[in-house]
């Protein structure tokens, strides 16, 4: 009895010894990255491209999990209630700026910590291929005609979609109906199967259809025609009042927990940067109609603050939203 | 044509690749086999894994993974009723009652043969008809997602065994457990109480494991003398004769998992859950009853979750739309490897599609060889003392429930479903009818929405739509039959036309 | 000719808390977005639970006048405790919560060969060898799966 007293013991000890945490470096074990957004979208791929320089530069895995829902909401406060010890990631878009105002929650990113403001995008309005629509102007005169009958894929309140469709209506008319999708991706699906016929899409995610005539670019949400797509009007054609919001993107970042421990913070900061910095993933984000910014620190915090403020207060002006920015402590641009 | 056929060929000449695809195929069983670990997480560490590698190799492994673990889940289905993977829920209605008859081996034997030919089927479709099924699964309008999941829903009749009523209830508790949580589209707090926890949503494999395992190791801990039963593994591989006898079902229910498995969004676990219904309505005679060791019931579910692997790659390839979860990490893997995916892609790289079919084909192969192996020493588990498996069940559904997310909360909600599942067993509740609510109540829930949306909110408009379009009109047809039948009416209908052809006229 | 068979002890009881249970469900639906309008995200819910209102009505109208065990209240009560909570059932179920528990304050690797230890041998009532071999043997496999091949980090 003693004997087996002491081997079960003996083994139970060894087992602890085995799952003691190693006072060792971060990365000790492999980091969770949560991607609040649905598989196959344009956060997705861009998360997905660039992580394994990531993982690299950190020496540890990157485990990439999908929470989409709520406009980044459950994503994003999914990291916000981890341990602040720098093994979870929020890799996400630009939503969660608009969340004060919105009134979608409580936080947005100057509740976290930027690790990597990875890039931008421009916005394109695709239409299916087959669309009757050709520019800008031949949307706009539709809506008008028959308003509240044309679909618009959205991403729900506060997505790419909706944030593009009121700005439109600050300078313009546009009613239609919104369907929502949990992303680009599936609104894009709908869109082929002209199941809805038009939505405003980041350029990452529709370039590849787009130049293989699937769907089709009626505008871009700039002043001017971007190399990406020659003969695409600027959207400032068909709404010339458009432009005082212009230039606008979505953009794409690295986020951890404000409260992570400082040392933590830098690594993971030197090591985006260095990975985002990458002969190959600039390829890529070039491949990918996309604009690399690579900012950290303080001018991280700079282009956010910006960026929120710009658009808050053209939503208000647009009246899309009702609250006003001022309220929730962002200031004028 | 030469390089279409040396793109084929490419994963059976080179040994590397030859190598990987096995692998891949025999590490997916085992991954699937375990309830909590999901191809897609194993997909996901691959993606990152394999960056520095040849692209053609990263594919290799995925592919076998992604065959190996959506047919794996049938094992752990079969032998201890803990679904392995979603797409076998469906798997152990009939599959675990098989085991208790003591004839396991000759269930995961038949489950394997099925898997290969509803593989097999699978990849041939995409060999043939990939651009074809690509746009007819673009038909599908949100309001056809509804009517889908709709009928899928109308498995209930078939699975609640004795009261319709309770199933009825089993389903809408499912329902709501999926939709706790965040609303998709006002991300306003749905069934949460104002608990900034539920937020999230309660994880549906949690649900799984904890009603299809934890309760079902509480049920066992009645019967914990009674004998083990001792299972027959003199005849593991099911004779040919057996193959052709349900050769027509088989072929039948790929069809269901070739269709559901492409339309991007919609999977394997989707496509089980309407083969084993489709079974259930169309097979007169099973060799069993449903529910207690049909081989049917074995044979629809197992076709059609590795026919909808196959059909998954087709949005995928076509167009570069995610078919299902596991398809979409793909996506990021070619991705990373420099391909883009989309349309051009099987343009401007048809390598890449040739080189997947070949593939596939390879991975059933070796999932043909490597799933008939070893499965007496599998059957035999069935055979341990109860003491010893009970305990053991609830350590690997804790450990599957806590890698979902790395935390203890889903292991707490597995075991808080475990107790409420053997409740619910005691007083004639079934599991099944539960598990498709929480799959199928959110994408009716969706769907529902935005089709309604599409319309304006007007239902005239929408039931003009159904009419209108006939993916709709079959969807909504099928779906009037299946609802007729469930109810008296039918039962009625029956009856009248058996007096009317049995008295003398 | 077939032999009604009596309902379970509690499974009446069982019944009215699922009406009950509805109910409140029914409300907390409600409770989302009113009946505003016909795509709002409390449209569905509101369905479902009202499907589910309906239907444990009748799954209680079902359970009219089937024949139970007739007996009274306490004897029912001690009944059901004796069918779903034998001894051996409350010990496993409390060793599983202190598992359940252990694996946040103690290891997870060491509560999990406690645990098997403990369940096994109580439930096999002895044969500390094999529960020993058993248990080594499970941790082990589930480290070498678990930690190395997949990176799931246990506690």
């Amino acid at each position: 009895m003693l004997k087996k007293l002491i081997t079960s013991v003996a083994f139970s000890l060894s087992a602890l010894t085995l799952a003691l945490p190693a006072y060792a470096e971060y990365p000790e074990r492999s980091i969770q990255a949560v991607i609040p957004w649905g598989a196959g979208g344009a956060t997705d791929n861009v998360m997905r491209s660039l992580s394994p320089y990531v993982e690299k530069e950190l020496g540890t895995k990157l485990i990439l999990n999908n929470r989409p829902g709520g406009t980044a909401v459950i994503g994003s406060s999914y990291v916000m209630q981890q341990r602040p010890n720098g093994y979870t990631l929020l890799l996400g878009a630009e939503n969660p700026q608009l969340y004060p105002v919105l009134g979608l929650a409580k936080f947005d990113y100057s509740d976290f910590y930027p690790v990597n403001i990875i890039g931008q995008n421009v916005v394109v309005i695709a239409a299916n291929g087959d669309s009757p629509f050709n520019s800008m102007a031949d949307l706009l005169a539709a809506a008008k005609e028959k308003p509240d009958t044309l679909r618009m894929g959205a991403t729900g309140a506060g997505g790419l979609p909706s944030t593009v469709h009121a700005m439109v209506n600050a300078v313009g008319e546009l009613k239609v109906r919104e369907v929502t999708f949990g992303g680009d991706g599936p609104g894009i699906t709908a869109l082929m199967g002209k199941h809805i016929d038009f939505m405003p899409l980041s350029l990452a995610a529709a370039q590849e259809l787009v130049r293989s005539g699937k769907l089709k670019a009626l505008a871009v949400l700039a002043t001017e025609e971007v190399p990406e797509l020659p003969g695409v009007e600027p959207i400032t054609k068909a709404l010339p009042d458009i432009a005082e919001y212009l230039p606008w993107g979505p953009f794409w970042g690295a986020f951890v927990h404000k409260d992570t421990p400082d040392d933590i913070k830098k690594k993971l900061v030197d090591a985006y940067a260095k990975a985002v910095a990458n002969e190959e993933f600039q390829g890529f984000l070039k491949n990918y109609g996309a604009q690399s910014m690579n900012l950290h620190g303080a001018e991280a915090e700079e282009f956010l603050k910006r960026w929120q403020s710009v658009t808050a207060w053209s939503m208000y002006k647009a009246k899309a939203i009702e609250i006003s920015p001022d309220t929730v402590g962002i200031p004028q641009p | 044509m030469t390089d279409t056929l040396s793109y084929l060929l490419m994963a059976w000449m080179d040994p590397n690749l030859l190598m990987l695809t096995a692998l891949g195929t025999f590490a997916g069983i085992y991954i699937g086999a375990i309830p909590g670990l999901s191809v897609t997480m194993a997909v996901s560490i691959l993606v990152s894994f394999t960056f520095s590698w040849d692209v053609n190799e990263a594919l290799a492994l995925i592919v076998g993974i992604f065959i190996g673990g959506v047919y794996g889940g049938s094992r752990s289905a079969i032998l201890i009723n803990i679904p392995g993977s979603p797409s076998s829920v469906a798997t152990s209605f009939d599959g675990y009652p098989l085991a208790k008859r003591g004839e396991a081996g000759q269930a995961i034997g038949l489950s394997t043969v099925m898997s290969v030919i509803g593989g097999l089927c699978g990849t041939l479709v995409l060999a043939c008809a990939a651009p074809v099924l690509g746009d007819l699964a673009l038909q599908f309008a949100p309001r056809d997602y509804f009517l889908i999941a709709a009928i899928g829903l109308m498995l209930v009749g078939s699975l609640a065994a004795g009261s319709l009523a309770k199933g009825i209830v089993a389903v809408c508790l499912g329902a709501i457990v999926g939709m706790v949580g965040m609303d998709p589209v006002t991300a306003q707090g749905r069934f949460t109480m104002g608990q900034m926890e539920l937020m999230g949503g309660i994880h549906y494999v949690v649900v799984m494991i904890g009603l299809f395992g934890v309760a079902e190791a509480l049920y066992q801990l009645h019967n914990l003398d009674t004998a083990v039963v001792k299972q027959n593994v003199s005849k593991v591989i099911p004779p040919l004769a057996m193959v052709l006898r349900f050769l027509p079902l088989s072929l039948r229910t790929s069809a269901i998992g070739v269709l559901v498995g492409a339309l991007p969004g919609v999977g394997g676990d989707i496509a089980a859950l309407m083969a084993y219904d489709h079974a259930k309505r169309s097979v007169k005679n099973p060799s069993r009853p449903f529910g207690e060791g049909a081989y049917e019931g074995l044979v629809a579910p197992e076709t059609a979750n590795s026919a909808a692997v196959g059909s998954a790659y087709v949005p995928m390839l076509t167009l570069g739309m995610p078919g299902d979860a596991v398809t979409a990490v793909i996506i990021g893997a070619l991705v990373v490897h420099g391909l883009n995916p989309g349309p051009m892609l099987m343009v401007e790289n048809p390598h890449i599609f040739w080189f997947t079919v070949g593939n596939l084909a390879l991975a059933n192969i070796f999932l043909l060889i490597f799933g008939l192996m070893g499965i007496k020493l599998f059957a035999k588990v069935v055979e341990l003392p109860k003491a010893v498996l009970i305990p053991l069940i609830l350590v690997l559904c804790t450990v599957g429930s806590y890698s979902l997310n790395s935390s203890m909360t889903e292991v707490y909600w597995m075991f808080g479903f475990g107790v409420l599942g053997y409740f619910l067993k005691a007083f004639g509740f079934q599991m099944g009818p539960i598990i498709l609510g929480v799959i199928l109540g959110p994408l009716m829930d969706t769907s529902y929405r935005q089709a309604m949306a599409s319309v304006g909110d007007n239902p005239q408009e929408l039931l003009m739509e159904l009419i209108s379009s006939p993916v709709s009109l079959v969807l909504s047809a099928a779906l009037l039959l299946i609802v007729l039948g469930n109810t008296p009416l039918y039962g009625w209908l029956k009856r009248k036309t058996a007096r009317a052809s049995s008295s003398p006229s | 000719m077939t032999t009604p068979k009596r309902v379970p002890v509690g499974e009446r009881t069982f019944c009215v808390l699922l009406l009950i249970f509805s109910l409140v469900v029914l409300y907390q639906a409600f409770m989302i977005s009113g009946f505003s309008s016909i795509s709002s995200p409390g449209a569905f819910p509101l369905g479902i639970s009202a499907v589910l209102l309906i239907a444990s009505l009748r799954v209680l109208y079902e359970l009219r006048g089937k024949p139970t065990d007739g007996d009274g209240w306490l004897t029912s009560f001690k009944r059901f405790k004796h069918t779903h909570f034998p001894r051996h059932i409350v010990v496993f179920t409390l060793l599983a919560v202190a598992y359940l528990v252990a694996i946040q304050w103690v290891s997870f690797y060491v509560s999990t060969f406690l645990f098997l230890m403990a369940a096994v041998v109580y439930l096999r009532r002895g044969k500390v060898l094999s529960a020993l071999f058993a248990s080594s043997a499970l941790v082990l496999a589930i480290y070498l799966l678990f930690t190395l091949a997949f990176s799931v980090y246990l506690p």
